[in-house]
């Protein structure tokens, strides 16, 4: 799977979680000013990662991403 | 009879099932051998079935009073990710699932959410960071509720409230600043908790330093607000605010304040901290100058009974919570 890939599936997980309409979410959306979400959220972006792509990012890890494209690279990192 | 005393004896009525996922630690051993040999729950162990038969020998105990469940067991685990996998209400799929159970503490989970256990006790070895992540994890949050939180149960000399010497105060623990819909999931779940636990009818306060908007103010509006969505979700339950401690808990203070019909004010068994900073604050008063007992922090918002002990816990605490947690889970399945 190349970055571009990775991106959209990234921000199709996040609309997923958030209860986002498609295309609401781009790699700049910020979890914490646009998303507004509760760490059960989270949790629930951090379960469909691993069930989708395989990869374990840490709860801490995920919770610390500013915007999607930093959870891109934090997840590119488990890959 | 104290009201361990009386949670002891509930517990011996329905036996509930309790996982232990962190049986290696000797503590934690200890408090589930003891448990189960006085008959207030049946412990299973779950972790490397061989390991934890050799400790439990060598540590003197009788290995017929545990169940043991082996994570190496390829047909149990199968068994457990199919039954799992097949309900709705789950985050995870076989393989992310099977990836996770190599984790003693998502195995208890797992075997949790698909009735093989009733509660998982845990946090002597995981932090509570962890176990409140896979709680939420795998076993979700009751439908409604936004967050985990904690609610205790203060003891207090010469107190006569609405449950004698009894009060339940949250969250003092987990919650640090809920905004208005943490509020009202921290308000909702404090009543099933006291429900489930000692069988009380809640009556449950949103304290503020405002009675019935005798103030004014952002704190003041986002206790309003929880509460408004608390007896929208909830109308069912009697919750009640925004009041000053006094008015929830004393009649007469209620009489002279809150001028409108309450089942909840002058008569509040549950008390709903505004944020962490209150409800923190608040246990050490009621510990330091009303000599009180406290019992907790209980976790609640979860879909099953989850419970996190303290890492430093000795054993007479960890069985005290152990027997508390079993009971909570018997009180939720009625």
């Amino acid at each position: 799977m190349d970055r571009k890939e990775l991106e959209a599936k990234v921000i199709e997980l996040v609309e997923i979680s958030y209860g986002k309409n498609k295309g609401e979410v781009t790699l700049e959306t910020s979890f914490k000013d646009d998303l507004k979400g509760a760490s059960v959220q989270m949790v629930a972006l951090v379960s469909e990662i691993e069930n989708e792509l395989d990869a374990m990012v840490a709860l801490q890890d995920a919770a610390a991403c500013n915007t999607v494209a930093e959870l891109v690279d934090a997840v590119e990192a488990e890959m | 009879m104290s009201v361990l005393d009386s949670i002891y004896a509930k517990a011996k009525e329905n036996l509930q099932k309790v996982a232990f996922p962190e049986a290696t630690n000797e503590k934690m051993m200890q408090a589930a051998y003891e448990t189960g040999k006085d008959g207030y729950i049946i412990p299973v162990l779950v972790g490397d079935a061989a390991e934890l038969k050799k400790l439990a020998e060598e540590r003197g105990y009788d290995p017929s009073v545990f169940t043991f469940v082996d994570i190496n067991d390829e047909e149990y685990k199968n068994k457990v990710i199919e039954a799992y996998v097949a309900r709705e209400d789950t985050m995870l799929k076989a393989k992310a699932l099977g990836r996770r159970m190599q984790d003693p503490l998502y195995f208890a989970m797992a075997m949790q959410k698909v009735g093989e256990a009733d509660v998982t006790f845990a946090g002597i070895d995981n932090t509570t960071g962890d176990v409140l992540l896979a709680g939420q994890m795998m076993i979700g949050l009751k439908p409604g509720i936004s967050t985990v939180s904690s609610i205790g149960l203060a003891d207090i000399p010469g107190y006569q409230g609405s449950e004698g010497s009894l009060l339940a105060i949250g969250d003092s623990a987990v919650c640090t600043n809920p905004n208005p819909e943490q509020l009202a999931s921290i308000a909702i779940s404090a009543c099933d908790t006291v429900k489930e636990l000692l069988g009380w009818e809640p009556r449950c306060a949103m304290v503020s330093y405002s009675t019935l908007g005798s103030g004014s103010g952002e704190l003041i509006d986002k206790v309003k607000e929880g509460l408004r969505i608390a007896n929208e979700l909830r109308p069912d339950l009697a919750i009640d605010g925004e009041f000053q401690l006094d008015a929830a808990i004393v009649p007469a203070v209620a009489a002279k304040k809150v001028n409108r019909e309450s089942k909840v004010a002058g008569k509040a068994n549950v008390l709903i901290w505004p944020d962490l900073n209150v409800g923190n604050t608040a246990v050490k008063l009621i510990q330091q100058f009303g000599h009180a007992d406290a019992y907790g922090p209980m976790l609640q918002g979860f879909n099953s009974i989850v419970c996190d002990c303290s890492r430093g816990a000795p054993v007479s605490e960890i069985k005290g919570n152990v027997v508390i947690s079993a009971v909570r889970a018997a009180g939720s399945k009625k």
